[in-house]
């Protein structure tokens, strides 16, 4: 049964019964205690193996109180131990003199203090016997006894002001309780020290001290909790660590860069900056974090390790000591990875192998010096074992890299947007996504929801989207040739402009825009004319590249990486225009767009159309030639109609139509209707003369291709027009109803021709707000003047500055309007918005016309089923009509309303629409 | 219209085939159905034919429709506005839809329930046939009653003996729907 009681109870218990309970210096001195231990193990390994256990213990305490008994026994002796422990007991004893001493004095080396406690008299002679004497006889009692005395006095005396201390706020506080501990330890330990210990065997004497020291440790760590000192050391350790790793002069060097640009570099042999390495040579690189460290790292090293020491020595060191520094250390890594490399993205990047180095010589070089002096086991200062092993240090930088690329991540947005200039931190990405899909999965996830915030929401232009896009492709087509992570990310991107009416719109501009012009900065506007140079730069090698997924003769095949989505397919090549052009399920919307883009563009008078050509043949490379033969048709017919203008032209000429005064020549651009997409337009007359000449050409045309019949679309080219006034002429392309309109002011009077909106739109079957826009147009090039709303002369005679202020001044004739309409820009302006007014009334005209066939809907539900509220029209409509009904609620109310006042419909109760037959 | 290119003589075959499916591809037969059906309201908007009219009910699955017939001029059914109802069947236009006058009608073709004795509804429909080619039938059967096979014999004898009787009763029958 003793073998289930630990030892030390058991023998205990034994000396118990051999001593009186009072005789605690009965003890045997250390040494023999040592040797017990050392027996120790060998009495519990025979206990385990031994079934008569119980005798062999008894055994063997026996045999210790046989010992303990023979040191001391008789008790004259024991009279002059009591007056020796007496003699010593005042000796050590230690003055109640309060903290307040203490505290002025923390300064000091010391010597003062100890002699205001009263330390370093030595001992008087008798003294100095009795101690000799207590030291040879029993000193475990002794030490024991003092060890309880400094607890004691500890905390009668010094624990008040400590706690009152530490609640005191401001910088150092942990420094000043620090040296306030030292000296009370000095006061405690240095008679000791001086006086007692050289009396006893060197072996001893450190378990001896150590005692004491424990005692001591033990006393301040409960007078000063932890939870209090923590936070202190954390603030202490970072303001150190934060120069010594150089986390400072980084957070300086940006500030400095900002303020002055002068170039005045400081001559820095040390540096710890990511900037001033990537500028030296790889052989000055190596030297850089290890030599000529600065005056202030130094200083700041010292003072730390100095103050650790201490911290050591009062024993508030230790493990906890070593959790603060280690949480202090992994903030540090985290602020300096940020400081030295947020926004350094050239390529190539070098960081990874800055980082390294800085782990390896700056982070782990205070990391071991620390460690050396605050090591958990107080008997292991001597054991010289690393505290840092070489593991540790691989372990750091590995966790540095990680910190890089999650600093990279939380950049990769704006890397991206800076991209192709960011190029060094996706290399830097890669490092940290290439082994782990963890990190990929970060990478994408954050990712996604940047892309979020940051770009997939109304306030983008589609231009930027698909500009940031394109980055993207480029971007993580670097850092995962593989092209999973890209089509993780391109997921949400994808399906957002597909939602966007416009994509389509701004993909083929960009793709007919001037490359030539890509490279200017200021074109970054609204169309993507990078697209337009991606076209030419890329189809050379997408074509090489073109291998499908079963191509049984490469070698260099590799299965999909293991975290691509169920319904990945590799991307053959960083192709980003068709990556952009795959956006849409058919090729159908991209090439309608393109039609309609191009039908503008062909329609233009121009000497050549290569950039179109071009483009086309570039994109029938992709598309083939079938799906792009509408618009092959479209330049067929430009070029074809150049050639038959000549021979119609020549036609002409040979058969005596010659050229009349006052009538122009007539170009013709013939188009196959079939190709081509609707043109909005609006119809009107145009001057006599151009019918005729129409009419001639129509007549050359059919004779030249039988069976084909010209249609003149009067709407759309352009006109040259010479204008010749009183005292100024007028030259310059404009459109045919502008040309039209302005004809309709030719007259041969003397007195300038008068015209009304309403006349002009019965001449010339136009509608009056193009009539208007026309009107405005030729007013801003001060041909027209508007004399009353709606009424326009034309301007013989320009007037002089003098004039036209006293126009202004008078005001007679016109209401505000028309006095701004002498200012040729606002008149201008005005113009345009007529013109778009114009442009807006075809658009309503064209949206009318499939309200139209809504409105057979509307009649045909409301005739069969009765009254119906709106909601329920809507529902039914958007039910029945095929491709769904593309107008809301409310556009559905005003055109009800609209029918309701031309009375097709009435309103019944509760707010049906019912049909009126 | 796709299936005005369909021979009338393979109708039965057709639609027996199309029967046979019907157990194991209801799903695409309705599809079909709605295809035919939707392009058929295309058809009935944009092109109207006078008098006649006709949309599906707010059910959504479009099987079935109120057809409008304006009654013609010179009949004694002029301007009464008379409501059909439609249901098509899933095999539609394989069988004919089922055809009934909601209106109460006096008519010799027409019993008091609304039923419709027309051929082209029974025996001689075919696939050719639609919904407006049904109503502009009936529409012409207002105006001229095949009175050798009446519903309502009453209503036959009338129109032979007394047309101005007959139009009292016609008038006397006929309620409007909207009042409802």
């Amino acid at each position: 049964m003793l073998s289930t009681v630990p030892l030390n109870v058991g023998r205990r218990r034994v000396c118990g019964s051999v001593f009186s309970p009072a005789s605690l210096e009965a003890h045997p001195p250390k040494s023999t205690l040592d040797l017990q231990r050392e027996q120790m193990p060998n009495a519990s390994f025979q206990e385990s193996t031994d079934s008569s256990s119980t005798f062999k213990a008894d055994s063997q305490s026996t045999s210790f109180a046989t010992i303990g008994g023979s040191t001391d026994a008789a008790s004259p002796e024991e009279d002059t131990l009591n007056q020796a422990r007496q003699a010593a007991k005042e000796f050590l004893s230690v003055p109640n003199l309060g903290f307040e001493l203490l505290y002025k004095f923390r300064n000091t080396d010391g010597s003062q203090v100890l002699k205001e406690w009263n330390r370093l008299s030595p001992p008087s002679t008798e003294t100095a016997e009795a101690l000799e004497y207590l030291m040879r006889a029993s000193p475990w009692t002794l030490f024991e006894w003092y060890g309880n005395d400094i607890r004691r006095h500890f905390l009668v005396n010094f624990r008040t002001g400590l706690s009152k201390l530490s609640k005191s706020t401001g910088g150092g506080l942990l420094r000043t309780i620090v040296d306030c501990l030292q000296l009370a330890r000095r006061i405690y330990l240095a008679p000791v020290v001086q006086h007692l210990l050289p009396l006893i065997a060197t072996p001893q004497a450190g378990g001896f001290l150590a005692q004491l020291q424990r005692a001591f440790t033990t006393v301040v760590q409960y007078s000063l909790p932890w939870k209090k000192i923590s936070p202190l050391l954390a603030r202490e350790l970072t303001q150190d660590a934060v120069i010594i790793l150089g986390i400072d002069t980084l957070d300086e060097d940006s500030d400095a860069d900002r303020m002055s640009l002068d170039g005045a570099e400081m001559e820095r042999a040390y540096s710890v900056s990511y900037k001033d390495w990537r500028q030296e040579s790889p052989e000055a690189r190596t030297h850089m974090m290890v030599e000529g460290e600065d005056g202030r790292v130094i200083m700041a090293r010292d003072q730390l390790l100095e103050f650790l020491s201490g911290l050591q020595l009062v024993g508030l060191g230790g493990d906890q000591a070593q959790k603060v520094f280690a949480n202090v250390m992994n903030v540090m890594m985290g602020d300096f990875i940020r400081a030295a490399y947020a926004g350094e993205w050239e390529s190539p990047s070098t960081a990874p192998q800055h980082l390294e180095q800085w782990v390896e010589n700056v982070y782990a070089r205070l990391a071991v010096q620390v460690l050396a002096i605050i090591h958990s086991d107080p008997a292991g200062a001597q054991s010289g074992a690393m505290d840092v092993s070489f593991r540790d240090v691989e372990k750091w930088r590995l966790m540095g890299i990680a910190r890089l690329g999650k600093l990279r991540v939380s950049e990769l947005f704006d890397v991206v947007v800076d991209w192709p200039a960011s190029c060094g931190a996706v290399e830097d990405l890669r490092r940290f996504t290439s082994n782990s899909s963890g990190a990929r999965l970060y990478v994408t996830h954050f990712f996604s929801i940047n892309l979020l915030q940051r770009l997939l929401h109304p306030g983008a232009s589609t231009v930027e989207i698909l500009q940031v896009y394109i980055s993207i492709i480029r971007a993580f087509h670097i850092l995962d040739p593989k092209g999973v992570l890209l089509d993780r990310i391109a997921r949400p991107i994808r399906r957002y402009l597909r939602d966007r009416d416009d994509t389509v719109k701004v993909i083929v501009s960009g793709l007919l825009a001037d490359p030539a012009t890509a490279d200017e900065p200021a074109n970054t506007g609204d169309t993507l004319t990078e697209l337009a140079a991606e076209l030419t730069k890329v189809h050379q090698h997408s074509m090489q590249n073109n291998r499908s997924e079963l191509d049984y003769d490469d070698l260099y095949w590799v299965p999909d990486p293991v975290d691509a989505a169920p319904d990945y397919k590799k991307s053959r090549s960083v192709d980003v225009i068709d990556s952009l052009v795959s956006l849409f399920d058919s090729k159908e919307t991209f090439v309608k767009e393109m039609q309609t883009l191009l039908a503008d563009r062909l329609i233009q008078k121009r000497q050549n159309y290569d950039q179109e050509i071009t483009v086309l043949e570039l994109l029938k490379v992709r598309f083939g030639d079938s799906a792009l033969q509408a618009c092959e048709v479209m330049l067929k017919d430009i070029a074809d109609s150049r050639r038959l203008d000549l021979t119609v032209r020549n036609d002409q000429i040979l058969s005596g139509h010659r050229k009349q005064a006052g009538v122009g020549k007539l170009h013709a651009k013939i188009l196959s209707r079939f190709f081509w997409p609707e043109f909005q337009e609006q119809e009107f007359k145009v001057p006599d003369e151009i019918i005729k000449l129409q009419e001639r050409y129509a007549a050359c045309f059919e004779r030249r291709k039988d069976s084909r019949k010209l249609m003149w679309r009067n709407a759309l080219g352009q006109v040259t027009v010479e204008l010749e006034l009183e005292n100024h002429t007028f030259k310059d392309e404009v459109t045919t109803w502008q040309a039209t309109v302005i004809y309709a002011f030719q007259s041969d009077s003397d007195e300038p021709a008068t015209k009304t909106i309403p006349e002009l739109a019965d001449e010339l079957e136009m509608t009056p707000p193009l009539i208007r826009s026309a009107c405005l147009f030729w007013v801003s090039k001060r041909i027209l003047t508007e004399v009353h709303r709606d009424t326009f002369r034309v301007l013989e005679v320009l007037p002089t500055e003098d004039e036209e202020d006293n126009a202004h001044a008078a005001g007679d004739f016109s209401d505000a309007s028309d006095s701004e309409a002498g200012d040729t820009a606002t008149a201008a302006a005005a113009a345009e918005a007529a013109a778009a007014a114009a442009a807006k009334e075809s658009a309503e005209a064209a949206a009318m016309e499939k309200m139209n066939v809504h409105w057979q809907f509307i009649v045909g539900m409301l005739t069969n089923q009765g009254p119906m509220a709106l909601n329920r029209i809507v529902m039914m409509l958007k039910i029945a009509v095929p491709g769904g009904f593309p107008f809301s609620n409310e556009e559905l109310r005003e055109f009800l309303a609209g029918m309701v006042s031309k009375g097709k419909l009435e309103i019944v109760n509760g707010g049906n629409y019912k049909i009126v037959h | 219209m796709d299936y005005s290119m369909e021979d009338t003589q393979n109708s039965a075959p057709e639609a027996q085939q199309a029967n046979k499916l019907h157990t194991s591809g209801q799903k695409t037969d309705t599809q079909s159905v709605t295809k035919r059906l939707q392009a058929e309201l295309m058809q009935l908007m944009l092109s109207p034919s006078p008098g006649i009219s006709a949309f599906p009910d707010a059910d959504g699955n479009l099987l079935s429709w109120t057809a409008t017939i304006t009654g013609p001029t010179e009949t004694p059914y002029e301007g009464l506005i008379l409501k059909l109802s439609f249901e098509f069947p899933n095999n539609y236009p394989y069988s004919p839809p089922t055809v009934l006058f909601k209106t109460p009608i006096y008519h010799p073709n027409v019993d008091f329930s609304g039923r419709i004795c027309l051929d082209i509804l029974k025996d001689k429909w075919s696939a050719v046939y639609n919904v407006s080619s049904v109503l502009l039938s009936l529409q012409s059967l207002l105006g001229e009653p095949n009175n050798a096979s009446p519903l309502n014999a009453q209503a036959a004898e009338l129109w032979d003996s007394d047309q101005a009787e007959f139009k009292r009763h016609v008038l006397a029958r006929h309620q409007d729907l909207d009042d409802e």
